[in-house]
């Protein structure tokens, strides 16, 4: 237990050991832990802020997709009145086409019925003056008997 | 060297250190002639041991930041154990330092703290294993060639440099000078004269305040190496009472020292721990006095 020469040698030791310390050990492991500090307080932010924007996004999302909506119920209704629109109006269409056929189909039943009728017309009045001729000879001109006929024919 | 083994030898061979220094024939760690060394001798054991666990505190730290230097991995084992062992030290450097900037503060805390932490620990090695296993090394190595080494307990070899006077008045030494230099340094010459000779009681009665002021001044470093000092002694010495139990006494002793041993381990690491944190937070402390500069 006597003070002697290890005093001063544990001091030189002491101050060796503090100064590889204080220049090789503390600054670095010190500088690490900042550095790192920093990082995880950036990355919480980080979060944070990515948090938020998602919470935006949602919200915009949610904000197109209603609007999307809307606008989709929108077309379906036009679209529906445009096919109902388009229906009736091809039924319309279809009926007045119905109607000129109609039309037309009797038009031209009456016209080859009258037609019909004057060609039996001169038929009969060919055979009448035929049969006349022969029965009268030629006592009757043409042009006198054509004027007859005409008569009857109108009076038939 | 007495064969015979005594209480009295058993106690005082586990007292006293492996020491080597110059007598009149020349360099020799001869237990017998100490006396003859005078002041430059050393304490071989306490100076290893602290060499050593000032080594593996370097290796460790050092290890534990060259294996991961970048700051985007996270810290795995021995360096969460380093990084919050600097956390602790700059935590109580912020709390007893304050503002003042001081890069050295820190790193000298975390050495002092880590340093006799390692050395306080080694008390808890029982007593007997290190120093009879360096007697035998000893003996088997240089027993032939070293005249003094009769046997394995010729060799004297203590194991917790703390229990060495020397060892802790030696880093309240460094310390002192420290606060010595950051007091003239940061207050300047004339203030720390100023502060060691004109209080309490003005400039008409300065060798007076002087004579006061130096022993305040002087008291610190050494109380500061003498606390640790009593308190590691004390404990060491508890243990190799309790030591002597197991090996002198009948059996219901030895259980009994045995359970005794047990709670004083256990306590003791409270000791080891707390002494450690003293000694860094008066460190801490003297260093921040050496940097006020109060108005009287």
């Amino acid at each position: 237990m006597n003070i002697n020469a290890t005093l001063i040698a544990q001091a030189v030791v002491m101050i060796v050991f503090v100064a590889i310390c204080w220049r090789y050990i503390y600054p670095p492991i010190l500088s690490v832990m900042k550095e790192r500090e920093k990082r995880i307080s950036d990355g919480l932010e980080a979060a944070k802020k990515a948090d938020d924007s998602l919470e935006e996004a949602k919200l915009a999302f949610d904000k197109e997709l209603n609007q999307a909506k809307a606008e989709a119920a929108e077309i379906l209704d036009k679209a529906n009145a445009r096919a109902s629109q388009i229906v009736s109006d091809a039924a319309s269409k279809a009926e007045a086409e119905a109607e000129k056929i109609l039309t037309s189909a009797s038009t031209t039943i009456e016209n080859e019925t009258n037609k019909a009728k004057e060609e039996l017309r001169q038929q009969m009045s060919d055979i009448i003056i035929d049969t006349t001729q022969k029965i009268l000879g030629d006592e009757i001109s043409k042009e006198k008997h054509e004027e007859i006929l005409k008569k009857a024919a109108e009076e038939l | 060297m007495a064969s015979e083994l005594t209480t009295e030898s058993y106690i005082s061979h586990h007292l006293t250190n492996l020491t080597c220094g110059k007598t009149a024939e020349g360099w020799t760690c001869d237990p017998y002639k100490v006396d003859q060394m005078g002041f430059w001798a050393f304490h071989v054991d306490s100076l290893f041991w602290s060499i050593g666990l000032g080594a593996l505190f370097v290796f460790v730290f050092r290890k534990a930041i060259s294996k991961n230097s970048d700051a985007s991995v996270a810290p795995s084992g021995m360096q969460n154990f380093v990084e919050m062992s600097i956390e602790f030290v700059e935590d109580n450097v912020q709390s007893l330092f304050g503002s003042v900037k001081n890069t050295l503060i820190a790193p000298l805390a975390l050495t002092v703290f880590v340093w006799i932490l390692l050395m306080n620990l080694m008390d808890l090695v029982p007593v007997d294993f290190l120093p009879v296993l360096a007697g035998h090394v000893a003996y088997v190595i240089a027993g032939d060639a070293v005249e003094w080494i009769k046997g394995p307990e010729s060799l004297y070899f203590k194991v917790v440099p703390t229990t060495d006077p020397n060892i802790t008045l030696g880093m309240a030494f460094g310390i002192f000078i420290l606060t010595i230099y950051y007091s003239i340094t940061v207050k300047g010459l004339k203030a720390f004269v100023a502060e060691l000779t004109l209080h309490p009681f003005g400039k008409y009665m300065i060798p007076i305040n002087f004579v006061l002021e130096m022993v305040n001044f002087i008291a610190k470093p050494i109380s500061l190496g003498l606390r640790l000092f009593g308190n590691l002694y004390a404990g060491e010495m508890i243990f190799i009472l309790i030591a002597l139990m197991l090996f002198f006494s009948s059996i219901p002793i030895g259980v009994l020292g045995f359970g005794l041993h047990l709670v004083w381990a256990l306590f003791h690491i409270l000791i080891v721990a707390l002494q450690a944190f003293i000694f860094m937070a008066l460190t801490i402390a003297y260093l921040a006095m050496a940097h006020e500069t109060e108005e009287h």
